[in-house]
């Protein structure tokens, strides 16, 4: 039947595509767009597009772009703009949100929105044409009761002559670039476990890599590989390991918490052609601030996770808080950079976690090699052990940690700092590596976290899993922080009113970034002084990227507040309420 | 004095979808052989005041990333003190309140908002009038006050057949295959 089905799909969609050849008379020069492996490991060749995620394989989010400089970048205006859909709710869920990125190939640009819908813009001639609109017509009863931190999509990949996405249903699915009809989807993630997918597919080799949310409602997690020639799982990697596999020893626990251990994979991760690595952040265990439900590190989660390309399998990993009872995550991406050492080139790992740490990683070895707090205030541990990173009252005997603040069974609540939002978010951060600085949109934040004693009866299908949850008495605010990592050292931080729950854009000179106010900024490079704004009057929740089109620079943002803001930490910053949902593509050129 | 006409019209223009969306759904249930339920329009209160957001579909609330709404399956309140509780929500609480004008024009727990001070409830997203709010008590005290865990047949009268948010509900037993990656972890 279910064949049937699908040759029966196939055929329509032939008919489909004969059907629009007739009609536009020829076929457009599809060879010429492909996008190949080859295109992607040199995507920072094409100085005027934006094919992958994070800009590169890296994860830099630098473009080599130089017509909006430090000079003229006072003239940026808005060129243009575009209205999206999916603001409605679902679930728990009042609205949707924007966080995606979009990605530009040869003057046409995929956005997607919080339900994941697909856009094709045409950005040719100094404006926006929609050419057209993939609506996967997500369930927004099943996915938005379970997704934790909002109706979200952070955007596509692009391989052959598909656009890949992703949808909070769990699906993967391929659309086919210059028609918009779904050529073939796939079930990745399934939400009746609680499992949800917000992050954009990593294209490897042919592969599609989809990581998964969740954690906070008792799922294990994983990342997954999914072959896009024969749209067959080639591996699925849980980030939480089975019995008798390697790391299974750090869950002591009698009532098998590693079953529900959380670890989601929600942020899309980085790879390293050289040695053939991805390198992908873990999420936080569940539940997220009952530790003494889960005696022992709990590996991996809160860690970051270098897995074999071709066959999944764990490389190396380093956790940066073992048996972690504020939900210090680390799905954060991680960005690869060669800096000289003193003995020598070193090939980093850089992470800025949710625990308010930066940390620089040896990728070939997984050994710590330098960190240090990004936030104004860290209270949750006196500091990081210079040898080994581990925060200085880790006792590896312990099954139980505690640190110098720690949510626990016996005090009703602890203020904690960073809060438990970070630090550092999804958001993602930047690297110039001319100037060798590394930006990070950052949280400067503390809250208070009342605990609650899980018992194994609390697991419902579905259900939160969070053993207490954070309440927000304290104000946030949110800088924007460069660590120049040659040194591992502070180099700047420029404070802003309100969290940056954006992200970062990096130029030779430049930084661009945004506010949930509204506001679009341009910092100085170096000095991270403001040099341009502008309002849209939406909260920004997504990053900005850079492209051409016919030669001409522009830089292009999505707008609109979604996301756990909104929802969960709203009376930190209580002058965001006014802010409306929107769902707003904007695009500036001098 | 121009805003406030807006927003009446905004205010008569979402009552009349209301009235539609019941007159359709009442019209719907008149062809079938079951009868209307008296409570379906405090059902799409439910959903359309977005009490499901905060205390889910089931009611039973609960966890949370920082809310933890209280369960209405386990609530002792009576009908009069739910519709109070609706309309003027819960003093240094997340629980809203969803009637213009409480504690302004008219006292909530004897409380005028700069009594209220810190303490004051959050205003709703909607505004309910006092006729679906009593309708709203009426849901909760019919189908979801006093009942037990969540089941199947509760899940596909809130949603409709076939929706796959009632999966996890039914009784028998999931596929092998679904439960596999949980056993491989034991
Ligand atoms: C923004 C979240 C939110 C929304 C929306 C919301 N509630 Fe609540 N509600 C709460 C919270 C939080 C509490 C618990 C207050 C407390 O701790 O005493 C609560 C408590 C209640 C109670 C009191 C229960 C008891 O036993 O004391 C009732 C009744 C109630 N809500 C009904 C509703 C109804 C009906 C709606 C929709 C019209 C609704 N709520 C919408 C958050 C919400």
């Amino acid at each position: 039947m279910k064949r049937n089905a699908r040759i029966l799909r196939r055929a329509n969609l032939f008919a489909t595509a004969v059907a629009i050849a007739g009609l536009v008379g020829t076929i457009p020069a599809l060879a010429a767009d492909e996008v190949t492996q080859d295109r992607l490991l040199n995507a920072d060749k094409e100085a005027g597009n934006w094919l992958l995620h994070h800009k590169n394989y890296s994860a830099h989010r630098f473009s080599s772009l130089h017509e909006i400089n430090r000079d003229t970048v006072k003239n940026l205006k808005v060129a243009w703009t575009m209205h999206l859909g999916g603001v409605e709710g679902g679930g728990i869920w009042t609205h949707g949100g924007l966080e995606g990125t979009p990605i530009v190939e040869n003057g046409f640009m995929y956005v997607t929105d919080g339900w994941g819908s697909v856009y094709k813009i045409d950005a040719h001639g100094g404006k926006g044409t929609l050419l057209w609109k993939m609506d996967p017509k997500t369930d927004h009863d099943w996915a938005g009761a379970v997704a934790c931190c909002g109706v979200d999509n952070r955007g596509v990949a692009l391989w052959g002559d598909l656009v890949v996405s992703h949808t909070l249903d769990g699906r993967l699915i391929a659309t086919n670039k210059e028609t918009g009809q779904v050529a073939w989807q796939r079930q990745v993630a399934d939400p009746d476990k609680g499992e949800v997918i917000t992050g954009a597919p990593l294209i490897v080799k042919d592969m599609a890599i989809t990581g998964v949310a969740g954690a906070e409602y008792g799922i294990r997690g994983w990342i997954a590989a999914t072959d896009l020639k024969t749209q067959k799982e080639v591996w699925r990697t849980y980030t939480i390991p089975g019995k008798g596999e390697p790391g299974h020893e750090t869950w002591k626990d009698d009532k098998n918490a590693a079953a529900t251990g959380g670890g989601s994979t929600w942020v899309t991760g980085s790879y390293d052609p050289a040695t053939d690595t991805i390198i992908w952040g873990v999420g936080n265990p569940g539940p997220d601030w009952d530790n003494a439900y889960r005696p022992g590190d709990n590996l991996y989660t809160d860690s970051s996770l270098a897995l074999d390309a071709t066959t999944g399998k764990i490389k190396w990993h380093y956790q940066h808080t073992p048996n972690d009872p504020y939900d210090y995550d680390s799905v954060a991406e991680n960005v690869l950079v060669d800096v000289p050492g003193k003995n020598g080139p070193q090939k980093l790992a850089l992470e800025a976690d949710r625990n308010g740490f930066a940390y620089a990683i040896d990728r070939t070895t997984g050994k710590f090699v330098w960190g240090l707090p990004f936030v104004k205030k860290v209270t949750w541990t006196k500091g990081i052990d210079p040898e080994s990173g581990k925060p200085v009252e880790y006792d590896p005997k312990k099954p139980v940690q505690t640190y110098a603040v720690t949510p626990n069974r016996t005090d009703k609540t602890t203020d904690i700092c960073p809060g438990n939002m970070g630090g550092k978010n999804w958001p993602p951060t930047a690297y110039n590596p001319d100037l060798k600085l590394w930006y990070i949109p950052v949280i400067e934040s503390c809250n208070r976290i009342t605990p609650e004693a899980m018992t194994p009866d609390k697991i419902k299908p579905r259900e939160f899993f969070t053993g207490g949850g954070p309440s927000q008495p304290f104000k946030i605010t949110g800088s924007v922080t460069a660590i120049d990592v040659t040194t591992g050292k502070i180099a700047g931080k420029a404070e802003m009113p309100y969290p940056n729950l954006g992200g970062i854009l990096a130029t030779p000179d430049l930084v661009f970034s945004g506010q949930p106010s509204g506001e679009v900024l341009a910092l100085d490079g170096k000095t991270l002084q403001k040099l341009w704004e502008f309002n849209t009057g939406g909260g920004v929740n997504a990053p900005p990227m850079t492209f051409t089109v016919d030669g001409k620079q522009y830089v292009a943002i999505l707008v609109g507040l979604g996301g756990a803001w909104d929802k969960w930490f709203i009376d930190s910053t209580p002058e965001l309420k006014k802010m409306q949902p929107g769902s707003m593509l904007y695009v500036f050129s001098l | 004095m121009k805003i406030s006409r807006i927003y009446l019209a905004a205010l008569i223009a979402v009552s009349c979808m209301v009235a539609t969306l019941i007159s359709i759904s009442g019209a719907a249930f008149s062809q079938s052989a079951t009868p209307a339920d008296p409570t379906d329009a405090g059902k799409h209160v439910f959903q359309r005041a977005n009490c499901m957001g905060c205390h889910k579909w089931h009611g039973n609330g609960g966890g949370g990333y920082g809310g933890d709404a209280l369960s209405l399956r386990q609530t002792q309140l009576t009908r009069e003190q739910i519709v109070e509780t609706v309309s003027c929500g819960r003093p240094g609480t997340g629980m809203p309140f969803f009637v213009r004008g409480s504690y302004d024009a008219t006292k909530c727990y004897d409380m005028l908002r700069k009594d209220a001070g810190d303490q004051m409830p959050p205003e709703a997203n909607v505004f309910l009038r006092p006729s679906e709010i009593e309708a709203v008590a009426d849901y909760v005290i019919a189908h979801i006050k006093g009942k037990g865990e969540p089941t199947y047949d509760e899940c596909t009268a809130f949603f409709g057949n076939g929706s796959r948010v009632c999966n996890v509900y039914k009784t028998e037993a999931k596929p092998a295959e679904a439960e596999q990656a949980k056993k491989a972890a034991q």
